[in-house]
């Protein structure tokens, strides 16, 4: 997964494309967001939303890990959409749109730290993904115990109906949502169709679903 | 039918749907809750296997982005142009008026001839060297405010309408006329 580019400190809202990313090939995920992100700018207005449900997590994730206030955070990530939407028609695909995304939200979340005169967190450096994930799993001691109940929950309900998926099933899910490899690169690993493959996911996210949305609703 | 189109979507989520199934499934999921909310179990489940615990939105979060977007009736803005300059012709009466009062002003502060300099000038022009008196208004030799308005008016009037070329042209015969001026004026011109 590409780093991602976070912006200079001058307090900018105003998002840049990073050029830095142009030489690598887009994923599919990218080209699916970049397609999304082409609707909106024709018009169609139901696409943004997609794009809202896939990035949510961890739009939110990370703007809690800044302003250190799970509380606030969806407000400031919500802000960060509805600046996204807006400028959308901005956004050229020279850069992924998460890492565009990800961008507006780290401004977001500095100008409401600064508004309220707060030091922010050092995120002037570029984080991987990984490294990411272990300061959002050390973030969880500033989780509201509600919300720290409902990821324990959620967790425990995932992985218990990833452990009831029949192999075939689970494999393929490990291998596309854990792991990040293609439909391509699954079937070769697995030994079977691309098709056969996109079953599988598909079928292993129902089983998934099925155990999450009595907790969901 | 409900099946195929919710295998069309996890292929959507992962980038997999063929481009040419991404047109209708896009609008149909923009009519459809439960395509929706489906689509967010999707990316909540891949959230929950990859970083285990931590924050997630909450349920209402991604209705309420789209809530707030439609509230605000916000538009998706195209890339902003580039600032154009502003219009240029309210500036041309004032800097014309500016011009006109400087010069006025380098003519009511320069022209000062002294004797000498009237002398000069009857002995170029051939005209007489006294100037017939002429008897001002009671209250010194300061013009009436009568004056003065019809003196600004015309001013005025000249910098509107006169070309530039013309303003310079006049400005500079009349200037060029006494050498103080002129002098003057040059000094002006060199100073940084």
């Amino acid at each position: 997964m590409p780093m991602a580019n976070f912006p200079p400190a001058d307090g900018s809202t105003e998002p840049h494309e990073p050029r830095d990313d142009s030489a690598r090939p887009a994923s599919g995920v990218e080209q699916s967001d970049l397609e999304l992100v082409r609707r909106v700018q024709r018009g169609e207005r139901g696409a943004f939303d997609l794009l809202v449900l896939r990035y949510q997590h961890k739009v939110v994730k990370l703007v809690a890990r800044l302003l250190r206030d799970p509380a606030e955070a969806e407000d400031v990530a919500q802000e960060a959409f509805v600046k996204a939407y807006r400028a959308l028609g901005s956004f050229r695909g020279d850069s992924a749109f998460y890492t565009w995304l990800y961008r507006i939200a780290v401004n977001t979340a500095r100008n409401t730290m600064a508004s309220r005169q707060r030091r922010p967190l050092d995120y002037e450096a570029d984080l991987s993904e990984s490294e990411q994930s272990v300061v959002e799993s050390r973030m969880r001691h500033g989780d509201t115990p509600e919300a720290a109940a409902l990821s324990d929950e959620i967790h425990r309900t995932v992985n218990s109906a990833i452990e009831a998926l029949p192999e075939d099933l689970r494999t393929a899910i490990i291998l596309r949502e854990v792991e990040g490899l293609s439909y391509e690169e699954i079937a070769e690993a697995m030994e079977c169709p691309v098709g056969t493959v996109r079953s599988r996911i598909f079928r292993a996210r129902e089983a998934i679903d099925r155990s999450l949305k009595p907790l969901l609703d | 039918m409900t099946g195929q189109i919710r295998e069309q979507m996890s292929a959507l989520l992962d980038g997999e749907l063929p481009k040419g199934e991404v047109d209708l499934l896009v609008r149909r999921m923009a009519r459809d809750v439960e395509l929706k909310r489906a689509f967010g179990s999707y990316v909540l489940a891949g959230e929950s296997l990859r970083t285990p615990g931590g924050v997630v939105a909450s349920k209402g979060f991604a209705a309420r982005v789209s809530a707030a977007i439609d509230a605000g009736e916000v538009a998706v803005e195209a890339a902003p142009p580039v600032p154009a300059r502003p219009p240029l012709r309210w500036r041309r009466p004032l800097a014309a008026t500016a011009v006109a009062a400087s010069a006025a002003l380098a003519a009511v502060l320069l022209v000062q001839p002294d004797a000498g300099d009237e002398q000069l000038f009857a002995e170029r022009s051939g005209a007489p060297a006294t100037l017939p008196v002429v008897t001002l208004p009671a209250g010194g030799s300061s013009p009436t405010p009568a004056q003065n308005q019809r003196l600004a008016g015309y001013l005025v009037t000249h910098g509107q309408y006169a070309t530039p070329i013309g303003r310079r042209t006049a400005w500079s015969n009349a200037l060029a006329t006494d050498p103080g001026i002129a002098r003057a004026t040059d000094d002006n011109l060199e100073a940084p």
